[in-house]
Formats: C-alpha cells, structure tokens, sequence
C-alpha cells in the first residue's frame, strides 16, 4: 500500500513539477502553423493591467498558446476525441475516407437573399448590357458529409432562394460536376488538376472552347497540409499540390491593383507560405487582372469570386484574354467604376456556399 | 482562477506546493492565506477587498460574539454578523433581480442594477456565518488569530465553488495538522480524478448541449437530450470541483467533508438531497430548517419550513425565478415524500423507484438550466411534445450518435459502478500488484489527456461560479 502511494504520489506531483519547468522555461513561438494564426505572447505587466485584471486574462491565452508541445498535446486530444470517445467532430472538423471537412449546417436563407440582391444591383448599376451568369462553388460537405452520415447544408434550398431571386441570370450547375476525390483531403479547396469538368460546363454556358487540362504541364508540391489538416489535429500525411502552367499560359501576367505590381499566374515562392493554396494567383486579393497575349479568344470575363476561383481562374485564361478577379470580400463594390471599365465583358459570380450564407461580408 | 485551467494546473499549484511543503510549520497558513488570496485576486481583482473586509468582519464579530456570549450582547453580536454579511449578499447578488422584480411586477421605477457578483461569494458567506454562529452557539471558539481565521475562509481549495466547510470541520487542523503519504497520494488521486470529471466529460457533456440548442431543431428527443445532458453535466460539474477541491484539501492536511455521494442512484427526493451538495442541504438544516423548529411542531409548520429552506435554497443557486421556482418544485415532491409518497415507494420495485427520482431529477434540471421562464415553458412545452416539433429529428440524431459513448461513460460513472470494480480489482494479490502501475500510469495519463484537451480549447466554464 504504501509502495502504491509512493509511486501515484511521486508521478503525479513529478508530472506538476516538470510542468511547472517547461512552462516556465519553454521558449515561446511566434506563430502557429496548423492554426494559421499569431500565438498570443507573454502580457506586459503593468499596474493597470494587475488592478484590471487584464493581465490575467492575457496570460491564461498566452498560457494555453505557449503550451510545450502544444501541437502534440493537440493531436492527443483529437485522438482520444475521435478514437476513444467516438466523437463525430474535433472542433467542427470531421474526417470521411481520410477527406476532412467542416460542418457547415444552417442555411441562412436570409443571407443568401442578401448575396441575390447584391449581385442584382451589381448587374443593374454596372453591366446591364453584359451576359451575366452565376453559380455556387459546391464545397467538399456536398460530397462528403452524405457518404458518412453528416448533415449539411439544404443545398437545393440555396440553389432555389438564388433561382427566385435573379431570374434574369444564367445559372450554372456545378454539383454534378466534381466529386469528394476532386477536392484536397487536408483542405477545403478543389484541386486544380480535376476541374476538366467544371471548365467544360463553364465553356458550354459562357461559349467558348476549354483548354484540355492534359495541354498544361502539372508542377507537384508533395506534402501539402491544408487548412483544416490543422484545425483537425489527427496525425495525417500530407498530399500533392498539383498546379497546371506552361502550354497557353505561357506568357500570361498577372496585375495586382492593391500593390501595383505584377507577376506569373502561380507565386511558386508562396508554396512555402503557411497556406500553399497561395501559389495560385498570389493568394487573396481584392483586384487583379490576368492577361493572356495568347489566349484563343478576344473575349474578356469578369470573375466575382471567393478563393476558389484563384484556382479556376488560370483554366479560363486561355480562352479569355483578359479575365479580372474580384473579391468583394476585400473590395468595396462601390469602387468597382474607379477600377474596372465595364464595356460588356461577360461577367460570372462564383461563390462557395459560405459566402453565399455569410453574405454580410460582401462589401 | 481555474482548477482546470494550464495556469493553475502548471504555474500555481507547483509553486504553491513547493512553498508550502518548505515552509515551517508555523508558516504554512501564512502560506495558504498567500496563496489563496493571490487565486482569488487572479480571478477577481477588485473584489478581493470586499472579501477581506468579509473575513475582518468575521473576526471582529467572533471575538465580540465570544466575549458577550450568554448575554444580549452576545445576541446583538451575532445579529449585528449575520446583518452584515447577508446585507453584503444581498446587495451584490440580489439587489438587481430584486429590481427587476418590482419593476416588472409593479411597474416601479428603480434603477437598473448591473453589480458584477463577486467570484465564490455565497460559498464564503455561508462559511462565515456558520462560523460566528457557532461561536454563538458555543460549538466552536473564536479564532483569536486572524491569518487562522482568514485562511480557513480564503482557503483557495474550496474558496469558489464550495464544498462548504464548516469551521468546526478545520479547527483543529488549522492549528496541528500534517500531510501523510496516504494524504498526498490520494489528496493528487482525488484531485486529478475530479479534473478528469470535469474536463473530460462535463465540459464534453457542454458542447453537447451547445450543439443541441444551436441546431436549429425541436424535436421532442432534442428537449429531453438536453435535459438529461444537463443534469449528468451538472453533476461531473459540481462533483468534479467538490472532488478537486477535497483533494487539494487533503494535500494540505485538511479533511472536508463529503459533497457528493452518487445522487443520481438515489431512490427518492428524500434520499437525493441527503446525497447532492451535502454541504449546502446539510447546511440549511442546522442554520434553517432546524432552528425554525424542524419536523418538532407538526405537519403544518414542518411543510411550511420546508417550504422556506427549499425556497431559499432555489435563491441561494441564484438570482432569478427560474431557481426559485426548481428550490419550491423539490419542496413540493419532499412534502408529497413526506405526507406520503415515501410509503409507496418503499414498497415499489427499485427501477420503479430509480425512474422516478431519474425522471424528477431530470425535469427539475430543465427548470434549473432554463434562460428565464419563458425559455422554462418553452423547454418544458418541448419536453412533453407541445412545442409543435417533431418527435425526432436529423441533425439531434446525428448530434447523440456523436455523443452516444460520452453518455454512456457518463451514465455509468454517475454510478458507484466503477468505484466498485476498482476495489473489487485492488482486493485481489495480483489486482493489486498491476494496480501498482497502473494507478499511477492511468492518473498520469488522465492528467495528460485533461491538459491536452485544456490546450486545445477555451470552453472551460465552470456552472457554479455563478452561484
């Protein structure tokens, strides 16, 4: 008996002791990769911070953000979560044939009505005289959260409220267009090497011929981590990257308007960004124009789009000789006059359905 | 501060044994009465000057209480305390609701009161009154050193969340006490077995629920989910913090009493009360219930105090109707209990017997758990089919196939199950010789497990902070 307590009494408070070393002698981090985000760092003391309680508030992030091992300590969690527990979700991510993806549930039909009316007056006020067609980007839960018994969103509902609301728009279907294997297994995005689909159907309703993806050369960035490889903490491997390049983009350039410069479709530096996804197009941006000298056509697209279309957008420039991208989540629409010439481009709204169901951040 | 929080698990507590353990022993409650109040003020900055005048008020009027004692000054004394410090409650915890309730009932124009409540103060209000009515009584002497009597109610252990402990429970070893091996070992075991509780499956049992009440449905089976989610969260809330803070206890060289003794295998409301929050019922006999003359001056005036200690216990959880109204619904079933339910259920089969007090316990904690009382008729409504909704629904199916494992490992652990098979195990030679590592290996892992999922995330409330 007393052999037993020695031996709990000795690990536990030895587990409190180092502990107590590690914390107080790790050496803090700066960022976090799996999360994408700046760790919170050690709070300045100061009288008014103690007598606030300010202080203590920012130490227990920075106690929580400063962990050692903090990533390991993660993955254990997700593990006894999803293995032991036989949790359906870590942190709202959940994992269906080695694919991880976000619940996404409620349709905010509101906001979606709101997206509609947005692209409404946009068409009204700017391009009246454009062809103007839209869809929805379907997001991996399409395809996944079915096959492993997850809700989702109303998807049919969505495409409805967006069908009543802009009547006068082309639609165009993408869902039967992709499927679970088209999309990263560690992100949230489509990959761009399996949108031969998707840039038919885009050419059947726009009218122009697609590029077959077997004409671009694929250049590989082996062990990808996406987004939610991060978020999920499980111990998975990474994956290809794959980008397509040469061919009909050769020569293509890319101007950014919010800095003024330009560069190739794909920043291949940016591969080694926390976020590869970036290589496409430079990552997020409000305004830019990819301009090809080569492109099959005269034609010109205007691409209101979220991050999916950074990786679409490069399939559409041989076909197109100018393509703008918009991101309306970064740029306000009332300066679209100042930037963009409209004179009849085509123009096409391409959202996920986040956007659709965060509408506010359409600005 | 948190017991389950990185700050207190791996900065604090460390620290805090290291001094107090090389402290001499004449310094140890200086010690505690350090540490306690730098817990405290971690977590409540500017109300740890009202807890201090608290614990001064105390000892001013124990000494006085002790020195009139028998006499009417000894009578002034202690009415002079129990004033004070219920005067103290009352404004920080009861004046806004009894604002609102003048408002609203008649239209009265008194000033909105937004007073934060201080962290904890209804455990040590509690403890200082029994303690200066003690002194009255004469049970116990006033404490002539105040870091004694300041550490026994700052004591950072049960400061927040209780058990109530009696300062008969401590006298002695606030003077003599000493920590054993068997007390380090099981005081670390308890506490880490009540982190466990805490972390890994109330806290667990709180997302559920959160995902519950945002998933956009009312299903029947949604509401009783809830209701059954709360009351086994609440409880490895509750007795998880009571386990934690018996443990630390313990370390230190304090015994505290029990605060929890499996309430939920219990087989009337009766049989309940005398097994939930043992400190707090325990408490309201010998302060209110006996003192109004108990069950000594027949039926009528035995339902009306327990009318009283229940309505005032529903008060003591909070300030709102919603936990007056759960306070009267278990007086209601204690005089049914009284008058003579019990006599029935003493001869009903034990499920009979198990499924009412499931079934009561579980309804009352909808009350308890309800956002005022509409969202009380709403979830009551729900419960019983009335809302509209249907009876069950995709996503609530979905939300209890992904917790279907925590409610079993929840149900199971309410039980003295575990406990049992433990000790069943432990009785063998050879159980006992793989408990020798697997004891301390399985805690080890436990803890690990607590801080890995403490580092991964920030939903960490801990429900009886409000109270």
């Amino acid at each position: 008996m007393m052999k037993q307590q020695t031996v709990t009494a000795a690990v536990l408070l030895g587990a409190l002791a180092l502990g107590f070393f590690a914390c107080v002698f790790h050496q803090d981090n700066s960022w976090s990769l799996s999360e994408r985000r700046r760790l919170a760092q050690k709070p300045a003391v100061s009288v008014e911070a103690l007598a606030s309680g300010a202080y203590m508030k920012s130490f227990e992030t920075y106690s929580l953000d400063q962990f050692p091992l903090r990533e390991v300590f993660r993955g254990v969690k997700a593990g006894v979560h999803y293995h032991l527990l036989h949790q359906r979700d870590n942190n709202g991510i959940y994992l269906v044939d080695g694919s991880l993806s976000k619940l996404e549930t409620e349709l905010n039909e509101e906001s979606v009505a709101a997206a509609a009316r947005k692209i409404k007056t946009l068409k009204e006020t700017y391009f009246p005289d454009s062809r103007v067609f839209y869809g929805v980007v379907p997001d991996k839960n399409y395809y996944l959260a079915p096959k492993g018994g997850y809700p989702h969103l109303d998807y049919e509902r969505l495409s409805a409220v967006l069908e009543e609301a802009l009547p006068e728009l082309t639609r165009i279907d993408l869902y039967d267009c992709l499927s679970a294997e088209d999309y990263y297994k560690t992100d949230s995005h489509w990959r761009q090497e399996c949108l031969d689909r998707v840039v038919a159907r885009l050419g059947t309703e726009l009218g122009f011929s697609p590029i077959p993806l077997e004409d671009y050369t694929r250049e590989t960035m082996e062990h990808f981590r996406g987004v939610y490889w991060g978020q999920s903490a499980l111990l998975l491997k990474g994956e290809p990257l794959t980008y397509l390049t040469g061919g009909i983009l050769e020569g293509c350039t890319v101007h950014h308007f919010e800095d003024n410069t330009d560069t190739g479709i794909y920043e291949v530096e940016k591969l080694k960004n926390p976020d590869p996804y970036d290589v496409f197009l430079g990552g997020a941006d409000p305004l830019l124009v990819i301009e090809n000298p080569n492109a099959e056509t005269d034609r010109e697209l205007i691409l209101f789009r979220d991050s999916f279309g950074s990786s679409l957008a490069p399939l559409l420039a041989g076909s197109y000789r100018t393509v703008t991208l918009v991101d309306l989540r970064y740029v306000s629409s009332q300066l679209l006059p100042q930037l963009i010439d409209f004179h009849g481009q085509d123009v096409l709204f391409l959202y996920s359905p986040g956007v659709y169901n965060n509408a506010a951040m359409l600005k | 501060m948190l017991f389950s929080s990185i700050s207190f698990l791996f900065y604090f507590l460390p620290a805090v044994l290291a001094l107090y353990f090389l402290a001499p022993k004449a310094g140890k409650n200086m010690v505690l009465l350090a540490a306690s109040l730098f817990f405290y003020w971690w977590g409540e900055p500017k109300y740890v000057f009202l807890m201090l005048f608290t614990i001064a008020f105390a000892y001013v009027c124990g000494l006085l209480i002790g020195r009139f004692r028998g006499g009417k000054g000894g009578k002034w004394f202690l009415a002079l305390s129990i004033a004070g410090e219920l005067a103290l409650l009352g404004w920080f915890k009861y004046a806004g609701f009894f604002a609102d309730t003048v408002n609203g009932v008649l239209g009265g124009t008194l000033p909105a009161l937004h007073i934060a409540l201080p962290i904890g103060i209804s455990f040590y209000t509690f403890q200082t009154l029994s303690y200066t009515i003690d002194v009255y009584r004469g049970t116990v002497k006033p404490q002539r050193s105040p870091v004694k009597l300041a550490a026994y109610i700052a004591l950072f252990p049960q400061l927040i969340a209780g058990p109530i402990v009696r300062y008969s429970d401590v006298e002695g070893a606030l003077t003599d006490r000493r920590t054993g091996l068997d007390d380090l070992s099981a005081g670390l075991t308890r506490f880490v077995v009540g982190l466990s509780k805490k972390v890994l499956i109330a806290n667990q049992l709180g997302a559920f629920a959160v995902s519950l009440r945002g998933c956009g449905e009312d299903s029947v089976l949604l509401y009783w989910l809830l209701a059954v989610s709360f009351t086994l969260q609440i409880y490895f809330d509750f007795s998880g913090y009571s386990d934690m803070a018996i443990g630390l206890g313990r370390v230190f060289g304090f015994r505290f009493q029990e605060n929890f003794r499996y309430p939920l295998t219990a087989e009337s409301i009766t049989d309940f009360w005398r097994r939930w929050h043992i400190s707090l019922s325990g408490w309201f006999r010998d302060y209110v219930y006996i003192p109004l003359g108990g069950s000594r001056r027949g039926w009528a005036r035995q339902l009306r105090n327990i009318f009283i200690v229940w309505m005032l216990t529903g008060l003591w959880h909070g300030a709102a109707w919603t936990f007056v109204l759960w306070g009267l619904y278990f007086a209601v079933f204690l005089m049914l209990e009284k008058l003579w339910l019990q006599r029935y259920l003493n001869r009903a089969p034990g499920a009979l017997r198990h499924g009412y007090l499931l079934l009561t316990v579980t309804v009352s904690f909808a009350i308890f758990n309800a956002n005022g009382l509409s969202g009380m008729v709403g979830d009551l409504a729900g419960m019983l089919g009335l809302s509209g909704g249907p009876l069950l629904s995709e996503k609530t199916l979905y939300y209890l196939s992904g917790n279907a494992v925590l409610l079993v490992l929840a149900a199971v652990g309410a039980t003295p199950l575990p406990g049992r098979l433990w000790t069943r195990w432990t009785e063998r030679a050879a159980g006992r010789k793989i408990a020798l590592v697997v004891q301390p290996l399985g805690l080890l892992a436990l803890l690990i497990v607590c801080t890995a999922y403490l580092v991964d995330g920030s939903f960490n409330p801990f429900l009886y902070f409000r109270f």
